[in-house]
């Protein structure tokens, strides 16, 4: 489904030059739930950020179902992270003016269908009731589930999720945790990056980097 | 989701940011429409001031003596329809606001005392609508027929409610309403009567008969006062022209000034408006990083992006423009009262100035957020959603 290929990423700042990623190869297969792990600045957000067709690489490809994600036109990387990509942050990154209903929403959800579907996922995440506040109204939990909605209401292929209970408490994390679980036994492909042990047993794959290698 | 909505909302939640940038706009559009629409008072007002000292261009028969023109009875005359023939040409296009005129010495008027005076009648053909060319305000006098203007030194001869009677070359005596008294202090109209031309032509026998065509229309410093006199002879070569110069240029001195002012200030207002509001969407799409950050990683494109800070500045500028519009000409109309004094009531809001701003206020708030909406368009959602 998806294949890395011998990925490099260094960034320059200041002259100094930094390797985030050192020709990291792996393959994901659909349905798969796999853990990135690895010590801060090992290249595990950016190694998301490059799947996610966010960050261009300086060599190497992104293979979703045989296509190079870098070698498509803009619109059809705008296409692939709509239809096939779904981002879920540390920090929510809702939309402050926007509704509940509405953050999910502007993802593009724009069928009749679709928006019962919305109703459906709110119910199944116990946000109903709160469909029609604003962020500032929600609690850190509420607010990462508002988040997780957001990126599987266009039902994308992967889940790329970046240190997602980050900043949730033990039992808001275990909330949204058992989430990304049924997204993934819907068949749905994860990735996840982490600091935490207790979300990496979730995956049953786990991919370590340090300094941009893999291990 | 339907952006219209997203930007409404976004700006009714950061309303300090927005409505900073609607002053500016309402700011840059009051003034631009203020100031226009005193220019355009102040035309009025230069004409207005015009027509009460007459047109700065005269044409008559070639060959007659202008020193002795005001002082004489019996100056050369021609046809008044030389003046519809003037109006019809299709290469006469020197000179606006043709008035065919009739001007005598009177030399033995008798007034209701029974003193005899010296007086000068002037006979008035209503304004030509030139044919070829666009509709203006008319400027010349309008006498109505069986009317007359008096000017200030005959009027005090002439009581209250009594009619202006004089005695006609066919010896027949003549009788008019007196529809207006003038002020003193109009040259030699204090010392004349106003009629309608076909009044006076019957009065002196001079029927179908002028000797003077007024006119305005010569802006002498591109020499068009010859290409007027190359083009009234081209069809008459019986006439001539001759420029009222300080007239001309106190209209020419006083439009170049208004032109002048109104071309430095307004660009101005404008393009440190437009400034003070590129810094503010500046500041706001820096602010609003991140949403940017999380529309691109939800697939939405550049074109997107810019299409939705583009669109807050042009609602941003439409309301600017409406609201600017009103209260521009309501300053125009408070303050220009005072300024203006004989076009005072005609200081009205300009209409067509009305559909001119809201188009084009809203495109140059566009232009001033373009900068702005490229940057947004071009952040790095790595970068903002990323902590590593």
């Amino acid at each position: 489904m998806l294949e890395i290929k011998n990925i490099t990423k260094i960034y320059t700042k200041g002259g100094d030059k930094f390797t985030a990623l050192d020709t990291v190869s792996f393959k994901v297969e659909k349905g798969e739930f796999i853990a990135v792990v690895g010590p801060s600045g090992s290249g595990k957000s950016t190694l998301l950020h490059t799947i996610g067709g966010l960050i261009h690489p300086d060599s190497g490809q992104v293979l979703y179902k045989g296509n190079d994600v870098y070698k498509m036109s803009n619109q059809d990387v705008n296409r692939y992270r709509k239809e096939n990509v779904g981002f879920v942050f540390q920090q929510f990154h809702l939309m402050p003016y926007l509704t509940v209903y509405e953050n999910i929403k502007i993802a593009g959800v724009e069928a009749e269908s679709k928006k019962g579907k919305i109703e459906e996922l709110l119910e199944k995440c116990a946000l109903l009731s709160l469909k029609n506040k604003y962020p500032s109204e929600l609690s850190v939990g509420e607010k990462q589930r508002t988040a997780f909605i957001r990126a599987i209401i266009s039902k994308p292929g992967i889940l790329l999720a970046d240190e997602p209970t980050g900043n949730l408490d033990p039992e808001n994390s275990k909330i949204l945790m058992s989430l990304i679980e049924d997204f993934h036994q819907s068949g749905g492909t994860v990735l996840l990056v982490s600091h935490q042990s207790e979300t990496s047993k979730y995956a049953n794959r786990m991919i370590t980097l340090r300094s941009g290698k893999l291990l | 989701m339907n952006p219209f909505k997203l930007v409404i909302k976004e700006l009714f939640y950061r309303k300090v940011s927005s409505l900073v940038i609607l002053v500016t706009v309402i700011a840059a559009s009051t003034v631009s429409v203020a100031v226009y629409t005193l220019s355009k008072a102040s035309e009025n007002e230069t004409r207005k001031i015009m027509r009460e000292q007459g047109l700065n261009l005269y044409i008559f028969p070639k060959g007659t003596n202008l020193l002795d023109f005001y002082s004489v009875n019996n100056t050369p005359t021609f046809p008044e329809n030389y003046i519809d023939t003037l109006a019809e040409s299709k290469t006469f296009d020197a000179v606006r606001h043709l008035t065919g005129i009739l001007q005598l010495k009177y030399p033995n008027w008798t007034d209701p005392n029974g003193s005899s005076h010296q007086i000068v009648v002037m006979g008035y053909k209503d304004e030509a609508m030139q044919r070829f060319l666009s509709k203006q305000e008319t400027m010349g006098f309008d006498v109505e027929q069986g009317t007359v203007h008096v000017g200030s030194l005959l009027s005090v001869n002439i009581p209250e409610g009594e009619k202006f009677e004089i005695t006609g070359n066919d010896g027949k005596q003549y009788e008019f309403e007196i529809a207006k008294r003038f002020e003193e202090g109009k040259g030699m109209l204090d010392q004349g009567v106003a009629f309608n031309l076909s009044d006076l032509q019957q009065v002196l026998g001079m029927e179908g008969q002028i000797n003077k065509i007024e006119a305005l229309g010569c802006v002498c410093h591109d020499g068009r006062i010859n290409n007027a006199r190359n083009q009234v002879q081209n069809i008459f070569s019986d006439l001539e022209v001759t420029e009222i110069s300080s007239i001309a240029d106190a209209r020419e001195n006083q439009r170049l000034m208004m032109n002048k002012y109104g071309s430095f200030i307004i660009p101005f207002i404008l393009i440190v408006s437009m400034l003070i509001s590129g810094l503010l969407f500046y500041s706001n799409v820096t602010g609003r990083r991140y949403e940017i950050g999380i529309m691109k990683a939800m697939g939405k494109s550049k074109s997107y992006i810019l299409f939705i800070v583009l669109l807050k500045a042009l609602l941003i500028g439409f309301a600017g423009s409406f609201a600017g519009f009103f209260a521009g000409s309501f300053i125009a109309e408070y303050f220009g009262k005072e300024i203006f004094s004989f076009t005072a009531i005609s200081i009205k809001p300009l209409w067509s100035l009305f559909g001119f701003s809201v188009i084009i206020f809203p495109i140059l708030w566009m232009l001033s957020s373009w900068i702005p909406a490229l940057m947004a368009s071009q952040i790095d959602a790595a970068k903002t959603l990323g902590k590593e």
